[in-house]
Formats: C-alpha cells, structure tokens, sequence
C-alpha cells in the first residue's frame, strides 16, 4: 500500500475482535453480535455517493452491471436524479473505478440489513442547466459544465468561442455556429481545420 | 422486537447461483455459530417460525416458494431474503427465466423484484453473497440484538457558486490542473486497481508539491520518486510510481505542444 497509509498500519487499526476484547484465550466461536466489530480496510462494503463531489454525468449509471445506480430524467421540471440502490449493488465496484470526480466513495460498511427498502435508497437530485435563447433544458446539468470548464484548455474556449455557445439547445447551437462561419467567410479555412497538430 | 422462543429456519432455494448457500452454511460453522442464538435449520417447512429465501425467483421455484410459506404455522411467519438477488433481482432482474411483475421491470427506485414478488419480506440482507457478519447482523436485527444502522438519503446538490438548502459542488484542490489529474487517474488504472489507485496518485500529489518548488523540478521529481522507490515494500506501487512519473512528463510535453499550436493558430486567426 501506499506510503500515506500503509497496509500494514491499517491492518493494525482494524479493530479486531477476539485479542483486546476478550483477552488472552479466545474462544472460537466469534463473540460477534454481541459486540461492535470492523471489517479488514480492503473489505469491499457498498459504496456511498459524495454529494460534494458528483457532477450527474451518468459514468457510473452506464458501468453499473446489475443497474444498482440509476438516472432518473425530470426535464418538466429540471432535475436529473442519481439514485443509488443497496439492493441490487453486487459491490463489484466498477462505478469507483469510472467516476471522473471521485464521488463514489468505496466504504467497509457491512452493516446493512434492513427490514424496508427504502433505507438502503441514496439519491442526488442534479439541477440540469437551461439554454439561454429558448429557455428549454438541457440534458446536462450546471455543475457538469463548470466541471468542462476547469478541464479544457483556454485557447480551446477563445477559439470556438465556446463560452457563448456552452449553454445552447442542439438546434441553437447549430444555428449560431452557422452565423459565426458566415462572419468568417473572409477566413481560408474554418477553424476546426487549422486546430490540427503541427499544422501553422 | 425481541423474541424470546427459538426461531427455527427453513432454508430455500429459489433459483440462486449457490454462493449465498454456501454463507448459510458459513452462518451455521462452529466460527460463526449461529445455533447458539437459537436458530436451527430444520428440513421441513411446517416446523419452521422463518425462511431464509436465496435466489432471484425463477418461473418454476415461484410456486415451491408458495406452497412453502403457506405450509409455515400462521405465526410468526418471518421471511427473510439472502443476498442481492433475494432482496431485489440482482443481477438476473430483467432475466427471461425469471417471475417478475414489477411494473417498471425492476428499474423503479425501491427495484422491487425476487421472493417480495410472492410472499412479504421482513428482512433483507443485500450482499452479493452477503459476508456471514452481515447474515449474522440481519438475524441479530430481527432477534432485537442490534439496531437499524442504515437510513435512506435525498441530497440535492447545488449547482457551483450557489448556496444554500443542499449541498454545494467542490473541486478539491491539486498541484496539477485538473485536466492532467484526469488523465494521470486514467492511465493508472492500467497498473493498478481501483484500491491502490487513488492514495497511490494522492503520494505521487504530494511528491509533486515538493517537486514544484525546486528550479529543476524534473530532476527532482526524479530524485523524490527514486526515493520512494527505495522506502516502498510493495514492487506494484513502485512500479505505479515509476509509470506515473513517466506518464506525467510526457503528458505536460504532449500539452505544452498542443498548447503553443493553439496559441499560433489563436494569434494567426486574430490578425
């Protein structure tokens, strides 16, 4: 394990039952329900959705195998809404290794069982952004373009102009890029054309 | 609810793939002991207070599973669910083979499916299979030994710059912008797991904050990374290590020659 925080120093946290709490001879049947115990750190409990950190792009609700993670689309009202299900998770814990922000957290939580459904529900309830000529909504959500914003390059957004066209509809975005072409007409080539690697 | 007679089980198979079968017999290992709180399979359904249902349901165990609850005595008549295709579906829901009238075909947000599609379920235990810790923990719950530690969760995420009823969006800060780190993560995965990857890449940060700060950060880097190397027991880290460092220094170059193109083009089409 890393140097941050060694394997061996984390096996030496987990709390382990039978030693420091019963004493020198354990029995050996585990003292279990009768008593808090941990599980070893790589233990794989059911991951847990970081409210913080989620930006709804969706990564995890493609990866997820038996469909425990799933979009719910509310366009009416502007909302997407991430919802996460314990009972169908498998904890193969693909959904931690797509996530691009690190919002899905794995966790050594094994305490689970429940005698209703709705406890072992989490849902992240995303705002989708609206375009700024028709009003309409979008299919992504605001924090999902603040997020492309950190990522791309500056020259990038200078030289498609992406500030202005970012919050736009398929049709008006179509419709602006037509005009500024038309602008350009004075230009050999289109922009796209010249962003080709080496080229001058 | 405590309960203060002995439960006995009856163990049934509603077309389960054997793993959380396996666990019940773990449960009852002389290590986990279930008997000892009173619980004792018995091989026939009319002598049984619960049962312990694994499997997601198939078409032909449906009636099995019936005639089984109904020739349980009236009281009390706990059925408990085993495992994520018990408790749900799993990951055969949508499975031709399986009896399930759910009406949004298991995709609602409770993803109802399996043995609560016949007979009512007063415990589930999730876990593909569920550890003999969690099948304990479940059968400890419905003894009244421990509490209800789970609780569901509605978050609404706020979106940047915004604050108030919900939470608000952060990007944690790095030495490295944002969309190198994406990319580092990306790549390491080809070397390490999802466990190591992240506090692997977290050391990698912090070697890279000290780097910075020197004249000559590459050969820094280099000399940090190389002590690393030396301290860390474990070869697969360091080869993590050593693929990061290379990784990194061919991704600035890779950008930084991306970044003069555009800058050019930038300046060209502006004049």
């Amino acid at each position: 394990m890393a140097e941050s925080v060694s394997y061996t120093e984390k096996l030496k946290a987990w709390n382990r039952k039978e030693v420091e709490k019963i004493g020198e001879k354990a029995p050996v049947t585990t003292p279990y329900p009768f008593i808090d115990i941990e599980k070893p750190p790589e233990y794989r409990g059911i991951p847990h959705i970081n409210p913080e950190k989620c930006v709804g792009c969706g990564a995890c609700v493609n990866a997820c195998p038996p469909d425990a993670l799933i979009m719910e689309w509310d366009k009416e009202h502007g909302v997407k809404r991430l919802t996460y299900n314990a009972a169908r998770c498998i904890r193969c814990a693909r959904c931690i290794e797509v996530c691009p922000t690190g919002a899905m957290e794995p966790t050594t939580r094994f305490e689970i069982a429940t005698n209703s459904k709705e406890d072992l529900v989490e849902v992240v309830e995303h705002r989708l952004a609206y375009c700024e000529e028709c009003g309409e909504y979008l299919d992504f959500t605001e924090r999902q373009i603040e997020y492309v914003k950190n990522i791309l390059p500056k020259e990038i957004f200078d030289m498609y102009a992406l500030e202005d066209r970012m919050k736009l509809t398929q049709d008006a975005k179509m419709r602006v890029t037509v005009e500024k072409l038309r602008e350009l007409e004075g230009v050999e080539y289109p922009a796209y054309l010249l962003a080709k690697r080496g080229d001058e | 609810m405590a309960r203060l007679k002995s439960v006995w089980v009856y163990h049934v198979d509603a077309g389960s793939c054997n793993g959380c079968d396996i666990e019940v017999l773990d449960v009852i290992s002389p290590y986990y002991d279930l008997e000892r709180l009173g619980i004792k399979v018995v091989p026939n359904p009319r002598h049984a207070d619960a049962l312990l249902i694994t499997g997601p349901l198939t078409r032909q165990t449906r009636i099995g599973i019936r005639k089984a609850y109904e020739a349980m005595p009236p009281k009390p008549r706990i059925v408990v669910a085993i495992g994520t295709c018990a408790s749900s579906g799993g990951i055969f829901y949508n499975s031709y083979a399986l009896y399930n009238t759910s009406p949004e075909r298991g995709r609602d947000r409770l993803r109802s499916g399996g043995p609560e599609m016949v007979v009512p379920i007063d415990m589930y235990i999730p876990g593909c299979p569920p550890s003999p810790e969690e099948i304990l923990y479940g059968i400890a719950q419905l003894l009244g030994i421990k509490e209800k530690k789970m609780h569901g969760e509605y978050w609404k995420a706020l979106p940047p710059g915004e604050e108030g009823d919900g939470v608000s969006f952060t990007i944690p800060e790095r030495p490295l912008s944002l969309r190198l780190w994406i990319t580092l993560r990306d790549e390491l995965r080809r070397v390490v797991g999802y466990y190591d990857r992240d506090a692997v890449l977290d050391d990698f940060m912090k070697l890279l904050e000290q780097a910075q700060k020197d004249e000559n950060p590459r050969e820094r880097l280099h000399d940090l990374v190389t002590g690393y190397f030396l301290k860390e027991k474990d070869s697969r880290v360091k080869v993590a290590m050593r693929f990061l460092e290379e990784t990194y220094w061919s991704l600035v170059d890779e950008y930084g020659e991306w970044g003069e193109s555009l800058r050019k083009i930038g300046k060209s089409a502006r004049t």
